[in-house]
C-alpha cells in the first residue's frame, strides 16, 4: 500500500487534539460532584448480655434515644428530655471533665437512626470517642 | 521481509493513542460500574465525624447499605439491607461476616443507613455483626452537603447543631 508522496509525514495531530477535547467535555459535563463523607465509629456490646458490666462504672454517661411524635426522635438525657443544643452543651461539660468518659446510647427499636447519627456527631465533637450502643 | 522505500520511517503513534483511549474509556467506565450502591439512601448530617476518604478506607473493609425507601420513594417499614447491589437478610450478612473473619480476622464494617431507617433494622444488622466477632461499627454521615440543594424536600434539618467555631 503506497503512500501518497504529497502526505506530510508529521504526525497530524489536530484530530487527536478534537477527540481529547471532546473527552474532557463530557467527563466534565457528567461528572457528578459527591458529598464528602465522614465515619462515626462506636462500639456494640454483645446482643445476649443486654447490661454492660465491667466498663460501667460512675463517671458513665447514658443517653436514651426515643422514638418520639416526628422523625428527629427524642434525646433523654439525665431522665431530662434534651434538645440537641442542650445534649451538646451537657456533653461539653463531661467533656471538660474527662475525654475518656464512657458513653452508652441506649436506642428504643422504633428511633430513628438519624436521632443516633446525631448523638455520635455530637460525641466526636468534643472528642468523646468511647461511645457504646445499646437497645432497648 | 524488506520494507517499501516509500514508507514513512516514523513510527505511526495513530493506532497506539487509539488503543490508550480505549483502555481509558474502559477503565472509566468499569471504575464508575464498580463504586455502583443504593441511590435511595439519604444520610444524615455529621460534620464532626472522621472524615471519609477513599485512600483512608482499608480494602478489607464491609460495607452494608439500609435503605427506608423503595425506588419510587415508597416507604419500607422493615428497611432494605444490602451489600452492593445484592439484598440480604441479617443472616446472610451474620454468613459473610463469620467467613471474612474466618479469613482475614478483624476488618472494619460501615453501615451506610438512610436518616429514616429504624433502629431496630440497624441493630438487627449490629447483632449479625458482633454475633461473628466484629464490636467496632462506624456509620457513615455527611460530613460537607455538596449535592443537596437548600430548599429540596427530603432530609429535615431541624434541631440540627451547627458547626460555631
Amino acid at each position: 500500500m503506497a503512500r501518497k508522496p504529497q502526505e506530510n509525514p508529521a504526525l497530524d495531530m489536530t484530530p487527536m487534539i478534537d477527540v481529547v477535547f471532546e473527552l474532557i467535555i463530557f467527563f466534565v459535563v457528567t461528572i457528578k460532584q459527591e458529598d464528602l463523607f465522614s465515619q462515626l465509629n462506636a462500639n456494640r456490646p454483645a446482643p445476649a448480655t443486654g447490661k454492660s458490666d465491667s466498663s460501667e462504672s460512675d463517671t458513665t454517661v447514658t443517653i436514651a434515644i426515643g422514638a418520639g411524635r416526628d422523625a428527629n426522635g427524642v434525646l433523654v438525657y439525665n431522665s431530662r428530655e434534651v434538645t440537641r443544643k442542650e445534649l451538646d452543651a451537657n456533653l461539653r461539660d463531661v467533656a471538660r471533665t474527662s475525654t475518656k468518659t464512657p458513653i452508652i446510647v441506649r436506642c428504643e427499636e422504633k428511633s430513628p437512626h438519624k436521632a443516633l447519627v446525631d448523638v455520635l456527631d455530637i460525641c466526636y465533637r468534643h472528642n468523646l470517642f468511647s461511645v457504646s450502643i445499646f437497645t432497648m | 521481509m524488506a520494507r517499501k522505500s516509500q514508507e514513512n520511517p516514523a513510527l505511526d503513534m495513530t493506532p497506539m493513542i487509539d488503543v490508550v483511549f480505549e483502555l481509558i474509556i474502559f477503565f472509566v467506565v468499569t471504575l464508575t460500574e464498580a463504586q455502583r450502591k443504593d441511590e435511595t439512601i439519604e444520610l444524615e448530617d455529621g460534620q464532626h465525624g472522621i472524615v471519609l476518604v477513599p485512600e483512608n478506607l482499608p480494602p478489607t473493609h464491609m460495607q452494608i447499605d439500609i435503605a427506608s425507601r423503595d425506588k419510587n420513594g415508597r416507604p419500607l417499614p422493615k428497611g432494605r439491607i444490602s451489600m452492593g447491589d445484592r439484598e440480604l437478610t441479617p443472616d446472610e450478612i451474620g454468613r459473610r461476616v463469620k467467613e471474612k473473619y474466618r479469613k482475614i480476622g478483624e476488618f472494619p464494617i460501615l453501615i451506610r443507613a438512610d436518616y429514616d431507617v429504624k433502629h431496630e433494622v440497624v441493630a438487627k444488622v449490629m447483632n449479625a455483626c458482633t454475633e461473628n466477632g466484629i464490636w467496632k461499627i462506624s456509620f457513615m454521615a455527611i460530613a460537607e452537603d455538596k449535592t443537596s440543594k437548600p430548599g429540596k424536600p427530603g432530609r429535615p434539618h431541624l434541631n440540627r447543631v451547627r458547626k460555631a467555631r
